[in-house]
């Protein structure tokens, strides 16, 4: 190899370089840019009149982002399907519930609280529930909602079927959003930083192998139950908190709002939608799944007309596209710079 | 004393039709490693079936699961060739499977209800309200002829799968899928046919269903949490496991209702499944399996 080939070759590999500088300090302007503008959004409410049916689709979306995002953490990552995880949004909601109830405290204050008070009820759940792998592990999260569902339904406590109200948030009409909008914003956030720091660390890369192929990850001496348990505990954290924040802005809980198998099948549905197992797919799915979702709300009306769209899109996406659009766009090499977060 | 017999005795007439319930489940889990969350489905529909024979025509409950299980094995055999036979042989076939099975359930749960609306029907024939009554004991007439139905259809199955030229195909392949393969059998073909077979034993329990309980579309999530955890504490897979499990909580279930309440019954199946998989994953009967 002559000596001008070889500065050549360097020079093209500090080109190649700088271009993915250039290119990842794009992506950090643009989704720098991106969270300042849904952080002044609101202030808009000031000058040009209400807005609260856009504050609320945006905070309602903030959260199953945030929740479709942990549920990427077991789901995706790791492989083992929950359809259970509306159980940790329950238990979140409840739990900042009743400490406004009876302690008068603000869940502003209480759901970092509920998210930590979920991710040890997921410690507990996935010591039993991750014994086992693939079907049955599916079928105990399924079974853990009815376990939780008929435990509240009976628990007067916390006001069985009937569910518990809560004192409304003082703040004037143009304002008694903007706490929730904030707050869901939040944990949105930190849970996509959490998936994407989790997706790139020595844990996240222990849980892929276990998807591929869990005999062979332990083998290589990854600690597959610890890492299987904690990342079904950690995906309890953001939608803990989120339920704790949605129970407050719902202004009651019920047992038949929270656990619902429905409420899982959206998160398992998004994820798959956009693509299980990367960090934007699951925000991609869960902003096009919203935004469908409205649409056939405006259009056919019907509620049982919805499951049936929900179920036929699912099942198209399973035929057709199995990666979902974010892994499918990445597959062909046709996934725009701004979404590629893995 | 006699009330605790009284309660073993209702855990058993309801113990049949569990089994027969769970057959089919765990017969497609056996031979497809399909876990079909749209097996209760399955049975809402046969449920739905029963339901305007009698009301229509005067047919029998009873007898009108002769309707019910033909319709249900050929709608199984149609979806098993639309939604199942496409990803035969793909990498992750069990993980697409449930979600697939479960799409189904919000399809068929979704038309169920647009056509017949969420309020809560069964059937009434004579005998659904009549009791057997023997010494200081007494039987629901219904749950009695249901339980013995039950078990007279999976002595059939029973009797199918041991006997005839598909039923060897059917248990070889539920043995070993590639080694049925290798000896001749046509697994597409078997797991078609088996598949069927699964859903028109959901069939027959549905129509049996629509006389023993209340039902309306959105109910068949309750039942599908209830067989899965039967079928996963007998052993997912095993056609006497799921016949074991289905007495045994059916039976415990009885006396926590007795003891604490009916609202209190459902969740004997739940705990159930949680204390099994801390002890034995695998279920009662079933064998360690690689997922």
């Amino acid at each position: 190899m002559t000596e001008s080939s070889i500065s050549n070759e360097t020079a093209l590999v500090a080109r190649a370089e700088s271009q993915k500088k250039i290119s990842s300090r794009g992506k950090k302007a643009f989704l720098g840019g991106l969270i300042l503008i849904l952080a002044l959004f609101p202030l808009l409410q000031f000058s040009v009149g209400s807005l609260n049916y856009w504050l609320h689709m945006l905070l309602y979306t903030f959260m199953y982002i945030a929740m479709a995002s942990s549920w990427n953490m077991i789901g995706g990552y790791a492989g083992y399907t929950s359809f259970g995880h509306n159980v940790f949004f329950a238990i979140g909601g409840y739990f900042s519930g009743v400490l406004l109830v009876y302690a008068g405290l603000s869940p502003f204050l209480t759901a970092p609280l509920a998210g930590l008070a979920v991710m040890v009820f997921g410690l507990v759940i996935g010591l039993i529930s991750l014994r086992t792998r693939g079907p049955a592990f599916i079928i105990s999260t399924i079974a853990m909602i009815f376990l939780i569902k008929i435990s509240f339904d009976n628990w007067d406590f916390i006001g069985g079927s009937n569910g518990l109200s809560l004192p409304l948030i003082q703040l004037p009409l143009e304002l008694v959003k903007m706490p929730f909008y904030y707050g869901m914003l939040l944990i949105a956030m930190g849970a996509i930083y959490t998936s994407y720091k989790l997706r790139r660390s020595k844990f996240g890369l222990g849980l892929r192998a276990i998807s591929q192929d869990e005999t062979k990850a332990e083998v290589a001496g990854i600690p597959t139950s610890l890492y299987k348990i904690l990342a079904f505990a950690i995906s309890g954290l953001f939608i803990g908190m989120a339920g704790g924040l949605w129970g407050y802005y719902l202004t009651y809980l019920r047992p038949t709002i929270f656990l619902t198998i429905l409420v899982a099948t959206k998160l398992v549905l998004m994820s798959v939608l956009g693509g299980k197992g990367t960090v934007a797919g699951p925000v991609v799915g869960a902003i096009i799944f919203i935004a469908i979702n409205e649409l056939f709300r405006t259009y056919l009306g019907f509620t049982e007309l919805n499951i049936v769209a929900t179920g036929l899109l699912m099942v198209l996406v399973l035929l057709f596209f199995p990666q979902g659009i974010v892994g499918t766009l990445k597959e062909i090499g046709k996934l725009p710079r701004v979404l590629d977060w893995d | 004393m006699t009330h605790l017999v009284q309660v073993l005795l209702l855990g058993i007439t309801l113990g049949g039709v569990y089994a027969l319930m769970a057959s089919g489940l765990t017969l497609v889990f056996g031979v497809m490693r399909i876990v079909n969350i749209a097996h209760a489905c399955f049975m809402i529909a046969a449920a739905f079936i029963s339901y305007w024979a009698f009301k229509l025509y005067g047919i029998d409950p009873i007898l009108s699961i002769l309707i019910s299980m033909p319709v249900l094995f050929l709608l199984g055999i149609a979806i098993y060739k639309l939604l199942f036979a496409p990803i035969a042989g793909s990498t992750r076939y069990g993980e697409l499977t449930v979600l697939l099975t479960f799409a189904l359930a919000l399809i068929m749960e979704g038309i169920l209800g647009f056509l017949f609306t969420n309020t809560y029907r069964s059937t009434n024939p004579a005998y659904a309200t009549e009791s057997i009554i023997f010494g200081p004991f007494y039987l629901p007439e219904g749950q009695f002829y249901a339980t013995l139905l039950s078990l007279g259809l999976i002595v059939v199955l029973w009797l199918f799968l041991q006997t005839t030229r598909t039923g060897y195909a059917i248990r070889a392949t539920m043995q070993n899928r590639t080694a049925a393969q290798v000896v001749g059998v046509n697994v597409e073909r078997i797991s078609m046919v088996a598949f069927g077979i699964g859903t028109a034993l959901a069939g027959a329990s549905g129509s049996m269903m629509s006389f023993l309980f209340t039902f309306y579309p959105g109910k068949h999530w309750e039942w599908i949490a209830i067989l899965l955890s039967l079928i996963v504490l007998g052993g997912m897979g095993s056609l006497i496991g799921a016949l074991v499990g289905a007495f045994v909580l059916a039976i415990s279930a009885a006396y926590v209702s007795f003891f604490f309440g009916p609202t209190w019954s459902p969740i004997t199946f739940f705990l159930a499944l949680f204390v099994i998989l801390l002890f034995r994953p695998q279920g009662i009967l079933g064998k360690k399996m690689e997922a």
